[in-house]
């Protein structure tokens, strides 16, 4: 057997242990490649920098889960810590039924308490509420009657001073949202931007981007954040290098691999090809 | 040492999971019941919860509203009744309930959102762009490819056979192709950034804790090792047989 007729038949596993080696070199021993900073970041930081001011009400959602971390978690630590300099109300909330369970991680990570922030007053965590469009909906409507109890202490949200003045979508300022899928930005986009015109800024996946996109093109979303390299550029501009610096030689020396790969199954397809006539 | 326990669990799964990769094997089946049981258990757990704050914070407060809550509990345990056969047809009343709901909720506004704004914004969108040129040829191809592939899924009328819209339906397969290859891009980068994820979770990057490298040696070793002794077994075994 020739060695391109090998090449396309070679076991996957091999492949596989390429990838593996590929990720963990660069970790390991980091290259230290630059990193250009993209439209996509610097319209997130501006956004985040300038159009979010003092005295604003920020949703900050969490709309995945463990599988979701590996890219987001970076993103959405980055974000708040960038929103806790400023000096607005945030309420944590979640579509997403581990959602709890990732912003908890967050938390051991961002303490607000270390930028003066006051639970209850300066934020609040709603936790988990299950219905998926239709509890986003409700929460546009009404917070109190969408959410009993607070997440942390199990209290009435009637006993938290930052809720008086949060009681619907129209005391809102700005949705951030990060996510893997549904419910994600088309049902803030329907029960949130387009029925109350609440501003949102989301943070996807790479999957979910072209699906993005039209969004962002329309005007509907004011800034996306979309994968791991924009986040590690966001980290760039914000001057807190994470995970996402720490791994961005990663997705380069990775993606290298992908196409290396594609280009030497492309030549052995052709030249076996060509054997066969 | 009780710290570490979680550390390595949370090493063991990782490589249970990835173990797939070498093939099937105990490992990666271990790995990969306990994480359905695990997240099944916490969802349930996460809904439980909300259901016992609604109940405390407001739905016990006067009769009528016990009585309200007290019927969504029932409606919500037909659900259940899809179980068994004599009682299946209870289970199409929630998923009525749900299915009703969910598109009366969306079809608000899904007409505004996903439909008559993204028209809007594509009747706006500029065919010259001031100092910027790849803006400009941006717009210039949003103009054109975004009605090519509509025109293509134009099955009606004698029209989609004439000579105009072959160059159309040609446009449309290239921005098609053009749309998946970036969707397969983006999907790469996805994976790989999964992956990167939890290998800074093995090798122990800050803020990652540090001694899940060692459980990472530790465990990629036996897991490595039992798996190939086998496999060299079973073969030295099976010419013998």
């Amino acid at each position: 057997m020739s060695i391109m007729k090998k090449v396309q038949n070679l076991d996957t596993r091999i492949i596989y242990l390429l990838a593996w080696l590929f990720v963990l070199f660069p970790l390991i021993s980091p290259l230290g490649l630059p990193i250009p900073i993209s439209n996509d970041a610097r319209n997130w930081y501006n956004y985040v920098e300038n159009e979010v001011n003092d005295g604003d009400t920020v949703i900050f959602s969490l709309m995945y889960g463990t599988s979701g971390m590996p890219e987001l978690f970076p993103m959405s630590v980055a974000t708040m810590k960038h929103i806790l300099e400023k000096d607005v109300k945030i309420v944590v909330v979640t579509f997403w039924v581990e959602g709890p369970l990732v912003f908890d991680t967050l938390i051991g990570q961002v303490d607000p308490a270390d930028y003066g922030k006051v639970y209850g007053e300066d934020w609040i965590n709603l936790g988990y509420i299950p219905g998926q469009e239709t509890a986003i909906g409700s929460l546009a409507t009404s917070f109190q009657n969408t959410v009993a109890n607070d997440y942390v202490e199990g209290r009435p949200l009637s006993s938290f001073p930052i809720m008086d003045d949060i009681k619907s979508a129209n005391d809102v300022d700005l949705i951030i949202s990060f996510e893997t899928g549904t419910p994600g930005a088309p049902e803030w986009l329907r029960q949130w931007n387009t029925a109350y015109g609440v501003p949102i800024i989301v943070g996807c996946i790479g999957v979910s981007v072209p699906g993005m996109i039209p969004y962002i093109n329309s005007g509907q979303m004011a800034a996306l954040m979309p994968g791991l390299t924009v986040s590690a550029e966001y980290e760039v501009l914000l001057s807190k290098p994470g995970l996402a610096v720490a791994g961005v030689d990663a997705v380069s020396t990775s993606h290298l691999l992908v196409v290396l790969l594609v280009i030497i199954g492309n030549i052995a397809y052709f030249m076996t090809k060509e054997d066969e006539k | 040492m009780v710290d570490l326990i979680p550390i390595w669990l949370c090493v063991f799964f990782t490589l249970g999971i990835y173990s797939i990769l070498y093939r099937e094997n105990p490992w990666f089946r271990i790995a990969e019941s306990v994480y359905l049981g695990t997240a099944v258990g916490y969802a349930v757990s996460q809904d439980l919860l909300y259901i016992r704050n609604q109940w405390s914070g407001q739905w016990s407060q006067s009769a009528g509203m016990m009585l309200l809550f007290a019927l969504t509990m029932v409606v919500g345990l037909m659900w259940y009744a899809r179980f068994n056969k004599s009682t299946f047809y209870l289970y199409r009343w929630p998923l009525a309930i749900i299915v009703g709901t969910g598109i009366g909720v969306a079809l608000k506004t899904v007409i505004f959102t996903q439909f008559l704004d993204q028209i809007i914004a594509q009747a706006n969108t500029p065919f010259f762009v001031a100092g910027d040129l790849m803006g400009t040829i941006n717009n210039i191809l949003i103009q054109i490819m975004v009605p090519s592939v509509l025109l293509y899924f134009w099955f009606t009328g004698t029209t989609r056979d004439s000579a105009p819209m072959k160059v159309v339906e040609k446009i449309a397969r290239y921005t098609m192709m053009a749309g998946f290859g970036s969707a397969y891009g983006y999907t790469i980068l996805t994976r790989y950034s999964l992956l990167i994820g939890r290998s800074q979770y093995l090798l122990g990057i800050p803020p990652n804790p540090p001694e899940a490298k060692l459980a990472f040696i530790v465990i990629a070793f036996v897991m490595l090792a039992s798996m190939i002794g086998y496999d060299m077994f079973m073969k030295k075994k099976t010419p013998e047989e």
